[in-house]
This record gives structure tokens, C-alpha cells and sequence, in this order.
């Protein structure tokens, strides 16, 4: 991919700040490149072998632009988009839940502009670069203090007819107000078979204001060809809590980065994440969890499991500040191996300036029992499906991290793809 | 004893079988027939090859056969993979059964039970009919209602294992059942209910193989042929008194035998 970006006349370049950060966008992608092995944050997710594919940018890139058929089979205010294009949102909003079209908000909004680029940081990722150089499609979501909505908001992103390589480009601003509780959804799938590869990019800024809670689910279900890349840059105030989970299955190579800043006292971050693929996909899964003050909390459990010539990344940082005492930070990585090919990679990064601290940070790496494979074999269950039964009782743990019931089957019955070693 | 008079096909016909495991041969020679019916004791001492062998007729990957056939209703066992041979009707009741935590028992059980069904063309059981069917044999082995919704055999007690592998053949109903030191770690309770469950099974035409190196279980199914097994193959065979010889003399005075 160049990554000298060419300008593309966007909806709000005539407001300077909007023009020039685009413009700061392109200069940022060209200056930092494509990372490399030699980049330490991509030293595991080569990101240039996928890469070397031109992923055009269009900024009306849907063939048909209807809403896509796609059932979760959970009630939730839909927001849907194919192809990266923003197609449309459920009219049954309660009007304490705002959402509007990024651009559209962006405009009519000028206290966003402070919002915007904030928290993804342009200048340390490329992605969040590229993504600043074409923001255009996403959409604003502001739920108001003390909303408990009755059912989760979805934002659905459907790929249907790839047939080059092309770039979508997604920016979502979610503001969860004071007390507020909220479920958010994010569902990446694709129909039929995308003749080409296609780019997913996704920023999400997330503030989570005192005593608010957001439950952000996440189902990665590309197709094999394509990539995804996702940065979500989350800021949480005091009480605030930020939970979230994300199942990585599809796609060539992946990566879901969660930054999380802990910026107030009794701020908790839970971060986890599961993965399962085989084939020769990369999928990674990173985290950064700053805690910036005291008495803050975070955990972190991230499954994996591996096989064909697929490979795994878990690189997990936890940077806990010189005055951030009595805070606690747990991380847990733990990988299956199906295949002699499959390979893990983890880098946790633990950063204490405090003293007076809980912190830990654990990896285990295993393979299926062969005994427990045998034992159900022995009672008659073919091969694959044994294994399957095996696999879904090792993510039973991070699965049940999922707290929303609906949610959880749905995640759940999405991963029964059944793997051959 | 009147099982060599026997018209049937054998259930089970091993021929001149030698195996073993991690390039070491165990088994030598050996062979056995069992009808359907017959109820098979092998005595051995420790450490003799017993439980080789019932690994090998289950299909157990990591053991090699040297030379020699086995066959099962009349089919080349050794080509049939460990599930295909559960579904033609072997049923292990393990010495050691395996912990399997995140699997709850009925949805094991439903899986297993489905799986085979499916094998033999029968139509998948529901869940209801499912749950039934798992109640009303529970309650014959004692197992209450709450084990069944736990793990595999994780946190169950020694007699526990056994009465859940007691439960299973109970809902599977094999054609042909090998239980491989399955007194082992029983108390009297315990090892009364096994033995109960397995000869509820029995109907003349199910078979079993009892691999064993006490007599005790013996005493609660009474077998119709016992072998005693030295040395990697059956060095004597004779009717349920046989076991009571051997608990006299020791395994000592028939290993000089075979020599």
C-alpha cells in the first residue's frame, strides 16, 4: 500500500480543523510507513505482507446501498453500514440515546473537535493516521446521563461485493454520560465470498464519564481474505467503568488494540478477549491500560486457539503512574495449539512507577488432552466434533466474561466453525 | 460352561495378536474369542500388559500392533477409529476416567448418546427425551441429580468416576463391555452398584471382559470363562473357580507354569 495518500475531497473539508486534520492524517501515514518487524508495537503482526495489496480508498464504495441482511439473533438498535458506508439506524431511538452520522455531527457540533483525534493518537499509529486521512464515515453515539437503555446498540459492518482491494475506513465517537449504562455491539461480517481483499479500519473514541458503565462486545467474523485493523482508545472518569470482549475469528490478519486510560479514582477497565483460527491468518489482540491515578483497577483474561499455520499475538501492557497506589492490574493470556505450525506469540509489558501496587501477569500455551480427546472418541463422538466440545469448554471462562446472556450465545454459537487440526 | 458350544459368530475373535506401546511389545501371541454372552475374566498380575490390551481394542492412539487381526461382529476392528468402534458396540469402562472441565456430564452424555444414534441411522433424541432417559438411569447407580450437570469427573470422588462410567454404559448400552480395573479405588457400596449396573446389562447376548488382578469384583459378576494373563498372553483358562485358585496360590505358581 502507498502510503502516500492522495487528497480526496471529503464532506467537511471547508472546516479548517477537519481539513487539516486530514491533511495531518496523510503526512503522519507517510512519515510513520507501514510498520515493519522492526517496529516494536508490530513486532509479532507483520502488517507489510498483507499490505502490499494498493487498498483504494472510495468514498462511496457500496454497490447497492440497502440495508444488508444481516439477523443477530438479539434485540438491539441497529446501526448498519456496508462496505464502510453508512447505511442506516434503527428510528426506534429513545431521544436520551443520540446518534448521527459522524460527518453530520462533526459539522453541527463544534465542541466535538476536541473529541476527535483526542484519545486515538495519530501521531504513535499509523492506522489511527490512515483512518484521520479519510475520516469521513462512522457516527457519533451519545447516550445522556443516567440512560439505561433496554436493549444493546449494534453498529454492523457488512462487507458484500469486494472486487479490488479497498480501504473502509469506520471512526466511531461514543460519549457514555454520567451514570449512564449502556451495551454496545460491534459486529464485522461479510456475505457470499468477497472475490477481493478488502481493509477494515476502525478507531473508536470512547469516553466513559463518572459512574457510567459501557459493555462493548465485539464479534470479528471477516472474510479470509481480508484485514482488519481496530484501535479503541477509551478514556474512563471516576466510578466509570469500561468492560469489553471481542471474539477475533475471520479475516487474513487482525488486530483489535484497546488502549484504556484510567484517569479517575474507582475507574475499572475489564479487557478480554478471545480468538480461533487456523488456516494462515495472523490475529492479534493488544492492550495498553493506563492507570493514571490511585485506587483504579484492571483485569485482563485473553484466550486463543491456534491451528493450521495461523499464528496468534497477545501483546499486553499495564502502566501504572508514580502516584497510582492501591490500584490493581491482572492480566491473563492463555493459548491452545492445535497444529505443530500454528505459533503464539506474547509480550505482556508490565510499567509500575508506584509502589503499593497488585499487579500480575501470567501466559500458559497447551495443546488439546490427548486423554480427553480419547475419552469422548471412546464414547463415540467423531473426531472433530470432540474436539469442538473440547475447544468451546477451554473458552467456556472468557466466553462467560460476556455478561449479557443474548450476546453470549450469539458469540458463542459463532465460534462453532469446527477446526481441523 | 458350556460357551465353546456355542453355534453364533463370535462377538469378539482376537487371532495371534502382538501390540504394544512406545516401541515396546507387550502383547505376545494372543488370543480369545468371546461369544455373545459370555461374561470374560483376564487376571493378571500389575504391570503384565492388561490394560494394553483394552486399549487397543478401544482404539487408543500411541499403541502399535505388531501382528495378528481382531475381529468384532465380524468386521476388521483394528481398521475402525476409536468413535467407529464405540458406535459398533465396545463400550471402555475406564480404570482412570478423565477429568473434562467446562463439559458438563449431560451435555457429554447427549453427545455421546446423539452421536451414536446417528451412527446406527436412529433419529437424535431431544432434550426432554434426553433428560429422561439420563434421570431414570441415574437413579439406578445413585447419581443425583446435581452430578450430572457438573463436569466430567471433575471433583468426583473415586466411587463417583465409576458410577458416572456405570451411568454411561447404562445409557449406551454396548453390545460388548470391557471393564479395565474398574474396581480399582471402590469401596463395598461402590463397587455393589458397578457390578449391579453391569449385570443389569446382561441378557445373553451382550458380552463383557473383566480385566481385573483381584477377585473381588468377581464376586459380585460372575464370570463364565476366567484367563489368567502372564507374560503378554493367556497362560491358563478355566471356569469362575479359577479366580479363587489364584487368590490361593498368587499369580507366582502360573507364571513358572508358563515358562
Amino acid at each position: 500500500m502507498n502510503t502516500e495518500l492522495p487528497d480526496i475531497k471529503l464532506i467537511g473539508d471547508e472546516l479548517p480543523w477537519l481539513k487539516e486534520y486530514r491533511a495531518a492524517g496523510r503526512r503522519e501515514f507517510a512519515g510513520q510507513g507501514i510498520p515493519t518487524a522492526k517496529t516494536e508495537a508490530w513486532k509479532y503482526t507483520k502488517p507489510n505482507r498483507f499490505l502490499s495489496m494498493d487498498f483504494i480508498f472510495n468514498p462511496r464504495g457500496g454497490d447497492k446501498l440497502a440495508i444488508p441482511e444481516v439477523n443477530l439473533p438479539f434485540v438491539a438498535y441497529k446501526i448498519y453500514f456496508e462496505n464502510g458506508v453508512f447505511i442506516s439506524c434503527d428510528d426506534d431511538l429513545p431521544d436520551n440515546i443520540e446518534v448521527l452520522p459522524l460527518i453530520e455531527a462533526l459539522m453541527f457540533r463544534p465542541e466535538l473537535k476536541n473529541k476527535t483525534g483526542s484519545l486515538a493518537d495519530i501521531t504513535k499509529y499509523p492506522f489511527a493516521a490512515l483512518n484521520a486521512a479519510y475520516l469521513n464515515e462512522g457516527v457519533y453515539i451519545h447516550v445522556k446521563a443516567g440512560v439505561r437503555p433496554d436493549k444493546p446498540i449494534a453498529l454492523i459492518n457488512h462487507v458484500t461485493a469486494a472486487v479490488r482491494p479497498e480501504l473502509y475506513n469506520l471512526h466511531h465517537i461514543v460519549e457514555i454520560d454520567k451514570g449512564a449504562s449502556v451495551e454496545l455491539v460491534e459486529y464485522y461480517g461479510y456475505t457470499g465470498a468477497p472475490k477481493s481483499s478488502y481493509l477494515v479500519n476502525v478507531v473508536n473514541e470512547i469516553y466513559v464519564a463518572a459512574n457510567a458503565a459501557l459493555r462493548h462486545y465485539k464479534l470479528q467474523d471477516e472474510a479470509f481474505k481480508a484485514g482488519h485493523l481496530a484501535l479503541n482508545a477509551v478514556n474512563v472518569a471516576a466510578n466509570g467503568l469500561y468492560k469489553s470482549f471481542c471474539l477475533q475469528k475471520g479475516a487474513d490478519l487482525s488486530r483489535n488494540e484497546t488502549q484504556v486510560c484510567l484517569a479517575e479514582e474507582g475507574a475499572t477497565a475489564e479487557v478480554d478477549a478471545a480468538y480461533i483460527m487456523n488456516g494462515w491468518a495472523t490475529l492479534d489482540t493488544t492492550t495498553d491500560i493506563e492507570h493514571l491515578v490511585p485506587h483504579t483497577n484492571s483485569s485482563q483474561l485473553v484466550k486463543g486457539v491456534i491451528g493450521g499455520q495461523a499464528k496468534g499475538v497477545f501483546q499486553g501492557k499495564i502502566r501504572i503512574a508514580s502516584n497510582a497506589v492501591k490500584t490493581e492490574g491482572c492480566q491473563l493470556h492463555k493459548a491452545m495449539l492445535l497444529s505443530d505450525e500454528a505459533e503464539i506469540d506474547v509480550k505482556p509489558e508490565l510499567e509500575i512507577f508506584a509502589d503499593d501496587v497488585k499487579c500480575s501477569h501470567g501466559a500458559a500455551c497447551g495443546r488439546l488432552d490427548a486423554d480427553q480427546l480419547f475419552y469422548l472418541r471412546s464414547r463415540g463422538i467423531p473426531e472433530a466434533e470432540a474436539k469442538q466440545i473440547l475447544i468451546d469448554a477451554y473458552l467456556n471462562d472468557v466466553m462467560a466474561k460476556v455478561d449479557d446472556e443474548n450476546i453470549r450465545s450469539w458469540i458463542k454459537l459463532s465460534q462453532g466453525n469446527p477446526l481441523p487440526a | 460352561m458350556n460357551g465353546n458350544k456355542h453355534m453364533t459368530t463370535p462377538l469378539l475373535e482376537i487371532e495371534d495378536l502382538s501390540a504394544g506401546v512406545d516401541g515396546k511389545e507387550i502383547i505376545k501371541d494372543f488370543n480369545l474369542t468371546i461369544n455373545p454372552g459370555e461374561v470374560h475374566a483376564l487376571m493378571g498380575p500389575n504391570g503384565a500388559g492388561k490394560s494394553t490390551l483394552s486399549n487397543i481394542l478401544c482404539g487408543k492412539p500411541g499403541y502399535h500392533v505388531t501382528s495378528g487381526r481382531i475381529w468384532f461382529k465380524g468386521k476388521d476392528l483394528l481398521k475402525l477409529s476409536p468413535e467407529e468402534r464405540a458406535c459398533e458396540g465396545i463400550f471402555l469402562v475406564m480404570q482412570y476416567p478423565v477429568e473434562i472441565p467446562g463439559v458438563p456430564v449431560t451435555s457429554f452424555l447427549k453427545h455421546s448418546v446423539n452421536a451414536i444414534r446417528k451412527y446406527r441411522g436412529e433419529p437424535e433424541l431431544d432434550t426432554m427425551e434426553f433428560i429422561k432417559m439420563v434421570r431414570d438411569e441415574g437413579k439406578k447407580f445413585n447419581l443425583d441429580a446435581e452430578m450430572i450437570k457438573r463436569a466430567v469427573n471433575v471433583g468426583f470422588s473415586g466411587g463417583e468416576k465409576k458410577r458416572l462410567e456405570a451411568l454411561q454404559m447404562a445409557v449406551l448400552k454396548p453390545d460388548f463391555a470391557i471393564l479395565d480395573e474398574a474396581d480399582s479405588g471402590l469401596d463395598i457400596d461402590a463397587l455393589k452398584i458397578v457390578a449391579d449396573g453391569v449385570n443389569a446389562l446382561r441378557d445373553g447376548n451382550r458380552a463383557m471382559l473383566i480385566i481385573t488382578h483381584f477377585q473381588r469384583l468377581l464376586e459380585h459378576v460372575v464370570p463364565d470363562f476366567v484367563h489368567i494373563y502372564a507374560d503378554g498372553r493367556i497362560v491358563k483358562t478355566g471356569g469362575r473357580e479359577l479366580a479363587a485358585e489364584l487368590e490361593q496360590t498368587g499369580y507366582a505358581g502360573f507364571m513358572k507354569e508358563s515358562r
